[in-house]
């Protein structure tokens, strides 16, 4: 019996996800970094991927069915890491999801104000400067902060998207 | 490779419909207003792997996916995940993304270099974090996880079941939860 080349990359792309999936937590547990982990970790299983699939379509098929087999595998595994992502961030950044949580954690109900002490602050902003600049988008400057090249051509991206969709200043 | 020609440009289409949406039938509602045109290229995609060959006229034997059911399957997993993984997250994040909006700010700041404070004062073009914040708040009431009782943010039962959800899931990484 043979397999489907597409099937098996279909395969290898999602068991190779799972894989990364666990290497992924366990690596945030043990305290790693969660962006550099999360890019090292889906850079490993993608090469994992690619070579699964082209070893195991290699043994009956040609070079065509190869790339085939290949293409499937690593759009698969894209399309997973792109669906995986957005809803990490959501746990781990999202100021609707902590102000749920919070509420939980403290009884189920907050005064509006208390709320807006916490999440709408200069302490708030200060920790997402904190992270930019662990991430490399801002540098110190004396006591304020510049975009570092990366930063700029980022913002200069997003702030293009906006106006091609005519979105405002929006955040 | 029928599902990658197909998806590939249903995606593209889709992008050109969002921005024509986007820029000529302008909505409060953009998320929603994108989830009808995801729709519509969904039904379009359908319509079109079912009226096209295999090998779409150009295809060679060796590039076709087969079981053809895999194809399609194929075909609406990759479209699917390029609308939700894609262009809706990338609508996300330029409209309510907080740190995106902190760099474009900082971008369009008069000054190369600003401080906390100026940050906090002129976020969004000068609307300020309290009005980031009400946003979200009112975001959250919409979407009916929270209710607002006599100035008191309060979590309902369906609020409850998701923060529950996403407790869990910050316990799972090991990571601090709010206190």
């Amino acid at each position: 019996m043979t397999s489907s080349p597409a099937l098996v990359a279909l395969a290898a792309a999602a068991v190779w996800f799972v894989v990364f999936f666990f290497a992924h937590i366990g690596g945030v547990r043990a305290g790693f970094e969660n962006a550099r982990w999360l890019l090292i970790s889906y850079a490993a299983c993608v090469l994992g991927t690619l070579v699964t699939a082209i070893v195991l379509t290699a043994w009956s098929n040609g070079m065509q069915t190869i790339v085939l087999a290949a293409t499937m595998a690593a759009l698969t595994s894209a399309c997973l890491f792109a669906l995986y992502v957005p809803a990490l961030y959501t746990v781990l950044t999202s100021l609707s999801v902590q102000t749920m949580m919070l509420l939980r954690r403290r009884g189920g109900a907050l005064p509006e104000a208390e709320l807006y002490d916490r999440f709408a602050s200069r302490k708030i902003m200060e920790q997402r400067l904190a992270t930019l600049l662990a991430s490399g988008y801002v540098a110190p400057k004396g006591p304020s902060y510049r975009l570092t090249p990366r930063g700029r051509a980022i913002a200069k991206f997003f702030r293009l998207i906006k106006i091609l969709w005519n979105l405002g200043p929006g955040g | 490779m029928k599902a990658i020609c197909l998806a590939s440009a249903m995606t593209i289409v889709l992008l050109v419909l969002v921005t024509f949406c986007f820029r000529f039938y302008p909505s409060a509602h953009r998320a929603r207003q994108m989830l009808f045109v995801y729709l519509f290229c969904l039904a379009v995609l359908v319509a079109l792997w079912f009226a096209t060959p295999d090998d779409l006229g150009l295809l060679r034997r060796s590039l076709l996916t087969e079981p053809a059911w895999l194809d399609f399957a194929a075909t609406l997993f990759f479209f699917s995940a390029a609308f939700f993984g894609g262009a809706l997250q990338l609508y996300n994040l330029c409209d309510r993304g907080f740190s995106l909006r902190i760099l474009v700010d900082m971008l369009e700041a008069p000054t190369g270099a600003v401080d906390v404070d100026y940050l906090t004062a002129n976020y969004s073009s000068g609307r300020g974090l309290v009005w980031m914040y009400r946003k979200r708040i009112d975001d959250i009431i919409a979407t009916r996880f929270i209710d607002q009782v006599n100035k008191r943010i309060v979590l309902t039962a369906k609020g409850e079941m998701f923060a529950d959800l996403f407790i869990n899931a910050r316990r799972v990484l090991g990571l601090e939860l709010p206190q």
